[in-house]
């Protein structure tokens, strides 16, 4: 079954939630992902691009793996798995709903950060779910504020995805200079230059809106740094940057060019969702 | 939901007109009771909890942020930070009447009762 021809995936799972449709909406493209709705409301997204709830139940470690294991084979049936983790005691109900909230909103994002593909609805699938779902509106809101807030704070949000931060060598005086939060230290343990944020999201069972958060105010402080995709005359920098950024901006690594690139004026119009602030998922 | 009945416990408190659980780090509020406007905006409040807690650590405080206290002549508007053993830490922020609360009772059991919202 083909989607509706409605003109974005936003309008589309609007016109869901006025149907009351459960099943779910399969979204191609990089990284794509999944929908679940129920009755119109989404319940979860399953994306490559952010760990789902289960990821962020698991590798945060406020589940156990046994325990999560023998709760699976108890109740095999995904939409009901939630109900079960919290009568067996290893969840609270409320901190449950939180949880998934934030994975449905972080999966959004994710998603937006590429151009949607083709959309497809089909029957539902059993998932481990919001409940109550997410009014799309709401999560189409928020996918909004979330890349303009990006957009401003640092720049394409795609293209901060992307970057392989390393931590910046630092005298005793500056490593004391900032404060840090625990999530914001966790990332700056995690960032080796090989890891993406995505990879240190998947890692700490945390969301990759948070990551890339703190990544920002960790470069802000001096204290991470990476090798920018080269981009002259589009977004002038504003935000402090150490001093390593001259040599990689002279000379771009030869990684930047599998990039895609934009031009002065042009750009990739419209198919950049992060340049113009706008979630295009 | 859970949640939603959580917060509409704490609205039971003397004086208490808002309440919400938010998202430290993305701003999102999760849920919401009484008087929204009054509880606080998400984004906001997380970034000026965010900033209250640089400053802190900037000055020597050691340990993590536990509550934010704004009084006016008629009004409070109080942030706590919820613990959780896994995960982002949330916020609950809450708007108080004056007049109708003691403000340090108030204060006592909200903050006694931050930690039980996640239950």
């Amino acid at each position: 079954m083909k989607a509706p021809t409605a003109r974005n995936l936003p309008a589309l799972l609007q016109a869901l939630r006025d149907e009351g449709f459960s099943g779910t909406v399969r979204v191609s493209g990089q990284p794509g992902g999944t929908i679940h709705l129920r009755d119109g409301l989404v319940g979860a997204i399953e994306t490559p691009g952010a760990p789902t709830l289960t990821s962020t139940l698991l590798a945060s470690g406020r589940i156990g793996d046994e325990d999560w294991m023998a709760a699976c084979a108890e109740q095999p049936d995904a939409d009901r798995l939630g109900g079960h983790l919290v009568a067996a005691g290893l969840i609270g109900a409320a901190e449950l709903e939180v949880a998934a909230a934030a994975a449905v909103f972080d999966g959004a994002f994710a998603m937006a950060l590429s151009p949607p593909g083709e959309r497809e609805l089909g029957e539902r699938e059993p998932a481990l779910l919001a409940e109550p779902g997410v009014e799309p509106r709401w999560l189409t809101e928020e996918t909004s504020r979330r890349m303009a807030l990006l957009s401003r704070l640092w720049g394409p949000p795609s293209e901060l995805t992307r970057v392989r931060p390393v931590p910046v060598p630092l005298s005793g005086e500056a490593r004391t200079g900032g404060w840090l939060t625990p999530g914001q230290r966790d990332v700056l343990d995690s960032v080796n230059g090989r890891r993406t944020p995505r990879d240190i999201a998947f890692a700490r069972g945390r969301g990759l809106y948070a990551v890339l958060l703190d990544l920002v105010r960790l470069e802000d402080l001096g204290l991470v740094c990476w090798e920018r995709p080269a981009a002259p005359g589009i977004r002038p920098s504003t935000a402090p940057r150490v001093p390593t950024t001259d040599a990689s901006a002279a000379a771009p690594p030869p990684r930047s060019a599998a990039l895609p690139r934009r031009r002065p004026g042009g750009g990739l119009p419209g198919r950049d969702p992060g340049r113009n602030g706008r979630g295009g998922w | 939901m859970a949640l939603q009945a959580s917060l509409d416990r704490l609205l039971e408190s003397p004086g208490v007109t808002g309440v919400a659980l938010v998202d430290a780090v993305t701003g999102l509020t999760y849920g919401a009771a009484g008087d929204l406007a009054e509880a606080g905006d998400g984004p906001e409040e997380s970034r000026l909890a965010a900033l209250i807690a640089e400053r802190l650590g900037a000055a020597g405080a050691e340990g993590e942020l536990e509550s934010v206290i704004t009084t006016s002549t008629t009004r409070l508007q109080v942030l706590f930070a919820v613990r959780r053993t896994a995960g982002d830490p949330l916020l609950l922020t809450a708007g108080l009447d004056r007049d109708r609360a003691n403000m340090a009772l108030a204060l006592r059991s909200l903050g006694d009762r931050a930690d039980e919202v996640l239950a």
